[in-house]
Order: structure tokens, then C-alpha cells, then sequence
């Protein structure tokens, strides 16, 4: 079981991740809905996991991934990411993203990657 | 899991009234407003808001309240609304809070102050009955005209 | 927030390909053994399904689905392209660009779309009952061969000679993979912690894009065992399955023979594929967007500076911001040129708009198209389509004879309809002509009496021009007599609408017997303009340069009155006066409003009456948004250099 850290503007999409990742056995331990609130959450809660979201007001996904993974290498972040934003999930996977699904998320394509990302 | 739903609460005429924050993109202090002609009364014209020029609502005026004075505490609320952007002027934006769904009850009950049609629904909190703003509803110009005649009857 | 996007996403390029089948069907149709279009139209359908599907909008889907196991078997050559098959697809794609448009208006997508299934359905089982067959022949991996250069192949001997292994890597997605660019730089981003890719088919640059089926092939240099590399391939997410094959120099020539005998079709593939050698870069629209946005505050910012410069009368301020000025202008230039697009992408839909409508009409019509590549704005292009649309229709309905009325007044029985596209000056024009039966005055003035835009012994003293030009009135169409076809249910008052809030016009002119000309004018550019900035009472106004003719300072001896109204003689012309302050019921005491602004429109004139002039300004137009529509002369509003919101004169609607 992997604590898990949810990244995302839109509470409806927090919601949905929550519910999934719930499903598949971790423990979400905390929330955050933007990339700078992810950063400071990242620090505190030291999750093993962290769903990032792209599009984010404040500080989007790629930067919040940059950051973090300076300040936490070990930690995997997976990009939730829409379809169309090709170039912004290279950029996230340079930035240190281990993996990214696509959004409407699909239950057997979180649990791959996340099966991949923690082994 | 209990859903909640978080709410922007303002207050309208010494009334408290609250809206899903999902539609709030920022909340600024009063600012110069140009005119423009040939409005509603209740538009009182666009703003300058992150280098975009915003329409500004009364609320007050829109949901057909009583006036009060401006003061210090009056506030521009921007939504964003089927990719509308718009200011709504309140007289205070006070809080912000998390509602229980389940507390949420359907708007028929509520008589008086304002138009039903404007009312998502009234959440009771501990010490009061808190009305939720339909805001897409209070943005629609359409209805305007008819809404005046219902309540000119 | 994020499902607009993503819904976004999925409606453009939905109708990139629904256009791209439109087009190859339009070839297919001309050239119906050209297996390539086939292909490509595969490839749309394809994606499109994909799409749909993880959409959740099954008709579309299942529509899609089914086109694509008919285009399957005329790519394998067991279905001929005959004009039913063109047709029905044709009516398919209708189908789903009715959803597609469904989606877009926020409605479900969903259409009964059984009677058409059941059509492709038919179609594909006309000839030989393999459809399994060909299905598994569809899915099943061809590993795409890679072809070396002579500098490859000295890497990989030495690699070898030094110990290393080169293998040849097939890499497949998963079917629903959906961002496939990135998951290929994935599997990338990992080999190359372990070793070299020497070679990818398609290019990496291809890859990377997205742009290849499901399957991609590369040649790559480790010191790793095949388990190893296999391994890291598979830690990425959505692969479906992974073959490695050594490779050894002699190997290498055999393919390479192997290569010139595979079919054509394959080689013509590979040629696609090469790497395209030009000096572009792709940019999405968002970033110029975005650019744009910023460059507009440095605009408003530059003004402000221009302000304090004023103000501090120091010479070095003064010339640093001269010089900002000049630099700023060279890069708006540059900027607004990155904004522009050719109209091609609106002209696309015509062929097939025409060809489906002259069908539906019984009419004989042909389409030219001219000046496709002419460049506009963007937000241009995405405004012109509807009235185009209109107008076109309106020709192909109104315009256009049946051809046995043609042949009666001795014309072809074909029509001819043309559409150009030109830049002239600022400005872009659009023509519609076509060779019809021109607009019949009478009933035009009958109409117009009948609606009351004109009483009758007015309407004897206009000229044809102006008859003519009443068909654009607010009023003068009425929805029962309008035909489906060029009507939507709307006049051409709302053609009109749109191109003036464009900043454009329009003009028609007609000879009867002979045909109609529509000409369209619009700006270049929308979004920056110089304007002149004017005090009314106790607002400012801007007022486009590109409107105005001149300024006057008017003595009380230069206002005379006409039937009451103000008038001003101007260089022997009698021009009416028009009082900003009173149009836009502006407060604020004006001492005697003694400067005009003499503005035109066509060959008509109007002087604006203001306080006074403040200057030449270059604004940024800023819409006054979806909320405030069709404010009464105003065509938008700007943010000065102080912050303050001052609105943007629309002269069009003042000069009457």
C-alpha cells in the first residue's frame, strides 16, 4: 500500500482519482489544487506517489514535478494529462515524471501504471 | 464519503447568500468601472481585471434588492461562467465553507426576497438558512424582461 | 475546467479529420484506385474511433467502426470504390459531423445511425464473406523495416566489433493507447539510459509526434542482454508487446532487398515518412495565444511609459522609450504574422458542401476556388466560416439556375460559382460571383415594401446598387420564405452582422441574367489597431485611424442645420454631425463640443462631434465578451496606459 498525494484543480477529478486509487488499495494522504500547494504537501506528508495534474492555476504540474523532484527523488509522480497536451507531457517526463494516464481516467490504465511506477 | 461542495458566502442587504467556488476565479476590491451605454441599468459597465476587460453586474440590482450604500467592504466577484467571465458587485464577500450535499434542500420552500428561479437551493447550516445562487440563472439576460413581469404582478 | 479541454481537444481534431476524409474522398472519388487515399482515410476513420470511443460517444464509435471495416477491405483490394460506396461514406461522415456538432453544442452526440451501419454493412459483405480474415490481417504487427546508410552501418559494425549487441526493436502500443508521442519518448527516454537508437522507422521526430499506427521499429546499440533491454521497455506503461530481433550485417543487406520488392504501397509509406527537411517548427496556438496576451501588456505598458516620458521631459527617458517603440512595432509585425492562417482551412468544406447541395438541388454546379493560400488572422478564420457558408448556399440556391432554365436563356447548363480570396492594402476580400440569374429588383423592392424597410415611392427613387442592398436589412428575410438550404433560418442581415463585427463590410452587385457578385472586405488584423484618442464629457473614446479622414476644429459659424440636424460643410460636401456625447449618453458637462472627427464608410461621411483630441494611441482591442452582444456603436474596449478601460468607437454604425 502506497501513500499517495492527488494533485488537481478541478475537485470533481480529485474526487474520481481519490475513488480509484482508494479502490486499488493505497491510501491517499492528502489533496492539493494547484502545484505549489502540492510542493508544500509533498514536503510535509512524504507520499510514495503523487498524481499530478497538468493544467493548474498558481504553478502547473510541470513545474510542481520539477520542484519536487529535487527536493524528493524518490518520489514517482504520475502526469494526469488531457488529450492533445503531447508536448506538455514530454516536458513532465524531463521534468522527472516516472509515467502519465490520460484523462477520462480508466480504472485498468491507473492500475497499470501504478503497478509499474511502484515495482 | 460524504460529498461536500465548497461555497463562497456574501452578503446582499445585510443577507448572507452563497455560490459554488467552483465558478469564482478571484475576488477584488473595488475598482474604476467604465460605462458602457446602451446597457441594462444593472450592468454597470467593464473593468480592468488581469488585462482583460470584464463586465460588471450589481447583484443587488440584478436579483432586484433593495440598494444600500457602497462602502469599503464592497467587493467584485469574478466567475466564470460557460466560459463567460463576469464581475458581480456584493457588499461583502465574507467567507468560505464547506456544505454537506446532504444539508442542501430544494428552493420551492423559500418565499420572498428573491425570485426562485435565481436559487440552486438553501443549505441549513447550525444557525441559519444559507441561499444558494444559481449563477448561470442570474447571468442570463434573456429572462429579464419576463422575470420583470412576473414580478410587476 | 480540464473536460473542456479535453473536450476541446477532441472536437478539433474530430473535424481536422472528418475534413481530411472529406478531401480524400472528394480525390477517391476522381481516382478511385489510389490505395494511398484509401489509407489515409483508414487512418482518419481510425483515430476517430479511438477517439469516440474514449470519449464515451458510441454512435459516433460504432459508425466510425463500421466505415472502417469497408475501407479495410478496399484497401486489400477485396472491395471496388464505385460511387455507392463513395456516397454512402459520404452520408456517414455527415452523420458524424452532425454529432461531432451535437458534441459541440453540448448536446449527448448521439444519433440513430443504425440505418447507415446497416448500409456499410451491406456494402461490406457485398463481395467475399472474409471478414475475419481481413480483420486479423488488419491487427496483425508488421514489423517495419529499417533501411541504413552507409554511416549506420559502420556504427553497428564497430559497436559489434567492440562487443556491444544491435538489435532491431518492434515496439507495440496498446490499441487505445491515446497520446502516443509521448509514451514513444518514454520507451525512448529508457533505452537511452542503456545504450544507443541509431535508427527509428518512422523518424524519431515522426514517433514523437504521434504519428504512426500502433507499431514503431528501431535499431538500437547496448551492451545489455535482450531480457534487459525487453524489461525496460516494458516498465513503461501501455505496451502491448515488445520483439527484439539481432541484427547482423549481412542480415542488414538481405533486408535491405528485401525492401525494394515489398509492395509499393509499404515503400510509398516509408518515403512518407522521411524526415521533412524544412525550416518550420510547429507551435501550438495556445503559446502564440499566450504570447500575443503578453505582448499586449507590454503594449499597455509601453503607453504607460510614453505617459511618463511626457511627463519627466528627460531627454535619455525619451529616447529609450522611442526606441521600445520601434521595437515593439517590429515585433508586433512578427507577431501578428505568426497569427496568420491560410483561409484554406475554411475554403476546405466548400467542394463538398457544393457537390452534396447541387445534388439535393438538381443543379449542375461547378466550384473554383482561388487564393486559397491567402493569409488572415486567426480569429478571423474562425469567425468567416458561418457566412461564408450563408452565402455560398445562398448562391447555390438563389443564384444558380436548374439547367434546363439555363439552357432556355442560353447559358451552359452548368453553373459556375467562383470564390477568391485576395489581400489588397490592410485589408483581405472574399469574392462570391456566380453566373446565375442576378437579383431580381422587383421582387427585392416588393419584399422590402412588404416588410416595411421602404415605403413604395422611396423605394422607385434608389438606385439598383441600393435595392440591392437591401436584402441585407435586419427584417427583410422572413423564415417562411426562406429554403432550407441557404436559410439555416437566418438572413443575410446576419451575414452582414458578423463581417462588420469583424471591422468588415460587404457589397453585392448584380446584373441580371448574368449572375451575382458578392465582395466581402475584412481587416488583416483584429486585435491591435490605431486609433485616436478623444475626450467626450467624462469619457475617452478611441476612434480607428483606419475610419477616420481627417480632424477639424469647428468654429459656431461651421455648423449649419439640414432639416434639424447638425451638418457641416466639408470641403464642399454637406456632412451630417454626429454628438458622441449624445449617442453614448456620456455625463459630464461638455463646454461646447467644438472638434469633429470626420469618419467614412463606402462613399458616405459623418463628422463625430467630442470635447477634444488626446492623441494618436496604438490600443489593444479587448472584446467587450459574450455577455455584452451587440452593444449600440461600440466595437470593443481597451485598457490604457493609467489602467483605465476606455471604449473602442465602431464608425461603421455611425455613418449613415
Amino acid at each position: 500500500m502506497a501513500k499517495v498525494l492527488i494533485t488537481d484543480d478541478a475537485a470533481f477529478m480529485r474526487m474520481q482519482l481519490k475513488d480509484i486509487v482508494t479502490k486499488l488499495g493505497h491510501e491517499v494522504v492528502g489533496e492539493a489544487e494547484n502545484g505549489r500547494i502540492a510542493i508544500e504537501q509533498a514536503k510535509e506528508l512524504q507520499p510514495d506517489l503523487i498524481t499530478m495534474d497538468i493544467t493548474m492555476p498558481e504553478l502547473n504540474g510541470v513545474e510542481a514535478t520539477r520542484e519536487i523532484k529535487k527536493l524528493l527523488p524518490g518520489v514517482k509522480i504520475i502526469m494526469c494529462s488531457a488529450m492533445g497536451q503531447q508536448g506538455m507531457v514530454v516536458d513532465a517526463i524531463q521534468a522527472g515524471a516516472n509515467d502519465f494516464v490520460v484523462k477520462p481516467f480508466n480504472l485498468d490504465r491507473i492500475k497499470e501504471s501504478f503497478a509499474k511506477v511502484l515495482s | 464519503m460524504e460529498e461536500t461542495m465548497k461555497v463562497i458566502v456574501f452578503s446582499l442587504s445585510g443577507q448572507r447568500f452563497g455560490a459554488n467556488i467552483q465558478q469564482v476565479i478571484s475576488i477584488e476590491k473595488m475598482k474604476e468601472i467604465t460605462k458602457v451605454p446602451g446597457t441594462s441599468s444593472f450592468i454597470k459597465g467593464i473593468f480592468s481585471f488581469h488585462g482583460e476587460t470584464v463586465p460588471v453586474l450589481d447583484l443587488k440590482e440584478r436579483l432586484q434588492m433593495e440598494q444600500t450604500a457602497q462602502t469599503d467592504s464592497n467587493r467584485i466577484i469574478v466567475v466564470n461562467i460557460d466560459n463567460i467571465q463576469v464581475g458581480l458587485i456584493v457588499d461583502a464577500a465574507t467567507d468560505v465553507i464547506d456544505i454537506e450535499m446532504e444539508i442542501i434542500e430544494d428552493a420551492k420552500a423559500m418565499g420572498g426576497v428573491i425570485h426562485k428561479d435565481y436559487i440552486k437551493g438553501v443549505a441549513k447550516l447550525a444557525n441559519e438558512l444559507l441561499i444558494l445562487l444559481d449563477l448561470g440563472r442570474v447571468l442570463a439576460l434573456e429572462e429579464k424582461e419576463e422575470l420583470q413581469e412576473v414580478l410587476a404582478n | 475546467m480540464d473536460t473542456d479541454q479535453y473536450l476541446e481537444v477532441f472536437l478539433d481534431e474530430s473535424r481536422e479529420h472528418l475534413q481530411a476524409i472529406n478531401d480524400n474522398l472528394l480525390r477517391l472519388e476522381n481516382e478511385p484506385t489510389e490505395i494511398d487515399i484509401v489509407q489515409e482515410i483508414f487512418r482518419s476513420a481510425h483515430t476517430l474511433k479511438g477517439m469516440s470511443a474514449t470519449m464515451g460517444y458510441e454512435d459516433i464509435a460504432s459508425l466510425t467502426h463500421q466505415m472502417e471495416n469497408v475501407l479495410d477491405k478496399i484497401r486489400h483490394h477485396e472491395l471496388e470504390v464505385s460511387t455507392k460506396v463513395i456516397d454512402i461514406t459520404f452520408s456517414a461522415i455527415g452523420a458524424l459531423e452532425e454529432m461531432v456538432q451535437s458534441v459541440s453544442d453540448g448536446n449527448d452526440g448521439k444519433k440513430d445511425v443504425t440505418a447507415l451501419v446497416s448500409q456499410l454493412q451491406e456494402l461490406e459483405n457485398g463481395k467475399v464473406a472474409t471478414t475475419e480474415v481481413s480483420l486479423e490481417k488488419g491487427e496483425e504487427l508488421p514489423s517495419l523495416s529499417i533501411q541504413l546508410d552507409e554511416y549506420q552501418s559502420t556504427v553497428i559494425s564497430q559497436a559489434i566489433s567492440s562487443g556491444y549487441h544491435p538489435y532491431q526493436i518492434t515496439v507495440q502500443l496498446n490499441e487505445d493507447c491515446v497520446l502516443k508521442g509521448p509514451r514513444a519518448y518514454m520507451v525512448f527516454d529508457n533505452l537511452e539510459k542503456i545504450g544507443e537508437v541509431i535508427k527509428t522507422n518512422p523518424e524519431v521526430e515522426e514517433i514523437e509526434e504521434g504519428n504512426f499506427e500502433n507499431t514503431f521499429t528501431l535499431l538500437f546499440i547496448t551492451s545489455e542482454s535482450k531480457e534487459t533491454v525487453k524489461k525496460t521497455i516494458e516498465r513503461v506503461s501501455e505496451i502491448h508487446h515488445v520483439e527484439l530481433q539481432d541484427v547482423s550485417l549481412e542480415k542488414k543487406t538481405e533486408k535491405k532487398e528485401n525492401e525494394t520488392t515489398q509492395s509499393s504501397e509499404k515503400g510509398k509509406q516509408a518515403e512518407q515518412n522521411k524526415p521533412k527537411h524544412s525550416k518550420t517548427i510547429r507551435v501550438n496556438i495556445e503559446r502564440i495565444d499566450g504570447l500575443m496576451n503578453l505582448f499586449e501588456e507590454v503594449i499597455i505598458d509601453r503607453s504607460r511609459l510614453e505617459d511618463i516620458s511626457h511627463r519627466y521631459h528627460d531627454q535619455e527617458l525619451r529616447e529609450t522609450v522611442e526606441n521600445l517603440a520601434r521595437v515593439t512595432e517590429n515585433m508586433q509585425g512578427m507577431m501578428l504574422a505568426m497569427r496568420m492562417v491560410p483561409i484554406e482551412q475554411v475554403f476546405n468544406r466548400f467542394p463538398r458542401m457544393v457537390r452534396d447541395l447541387s445534388k439535393e438541388l438538381h443543379k449542375k454546379i461547378a466550384l473554383e476556388i482561388e487564393g486559397s493560400e491567402t493569409e488572415l488572422d486567426r480569429t478571423v478564420i474562425d469567425e468567416i466560416g458561418d457566412p461564408l457558408v450563408h452565402l455560398i448556399r445562398n448562391s447555390l440556391d438563389h443564384g444558380i439556375e436548374l439547367p434546363e432554365a439555363r439552357k432556355q436563356s442560353g447559358k451552359s447548363e452548368e453553373g459556375r460559382i467562383s470564390l477568391k480570396a485576395y489581400h489588397s492594402g490592410n485589408h483581405v476580400f472574399i469574392d462570391i460571383e456566380d453566373d446565375g440569374a442576378g437579383i431580381n429588383r422587383e421582387k427585392v423592392e416588393a419584399k422590402a415594401i412588404e416588410n416595411g424597410l421602404v415605403s413604395p415611392e422611396n423605394s422607385k427613387h434608389l438606385t439598383d446598387e441600393e435595392v440591392y442592398h437591401l436584402i441585407f436589412a435586419s427584417g427583410f428575410s422572413t423564415a417562411d420564405q426562406i429554403s432550407d438550404i441557404s436559410g439555416r433560418g437566418v438572413g443575410l442581415d446576419v451575414v452582414r452582422n458578423k463581417i462588420e463585427s469583424l471591422g468588415g463590410s460587404i457589397e453585392v452587385k448584380s446584373v441580371p441574367g448574368k449572375g451575382s457578385k458578392f465582395s466581402i472586405q475584412l481587416p488583416l488584423t483584429l486585435s491591435i489597431l490605431s486609433t485616436l484618442l478623444v475626450n467626450v464629457g467624462n469619457e475617452k473614446f478611441a476612434i480607428p485611424l483606419s475610419s477616420i479622414i481627417e480632424t477639424v476644429a469647428l468654429g459656431d459659424k461651421d455648423i449649419k442645420y439640414v432639416h434639424g440636424q447638425k451638418v457641416l460643410d466639408f470641403r464642399g460636401h454637406i456632412v451630417p454631425l454626429v454628438s458622441l456625447q449624445e449617442v453614448y449618453g456620456v455625463s459630464g458637462q461638455s463646454e461646447a463640443s467644438n472638434s469633429a472627427v470626420i469618419i467614412q464608410k463606402g462613399d458616405k461621411q459623418a463628422g463625430l462631434l467630442v470635447d477634444s483630441f488626446l492623441g494618436q494611441r496604438e490600443i489593444v482591442l479587448k472584446s467587450l465578451g459574450n455577455y455584452l452582444k451587440n452593444v449600440f456603436a461600440i466595437s470593443g474596449a481597451t485598457i490604457l496606459g493609467n489602467g483605465e478601460v476606455c471604449l473602442i468607437v465602431d464608425p461603421n454604425a455611425l455613418v449613415k
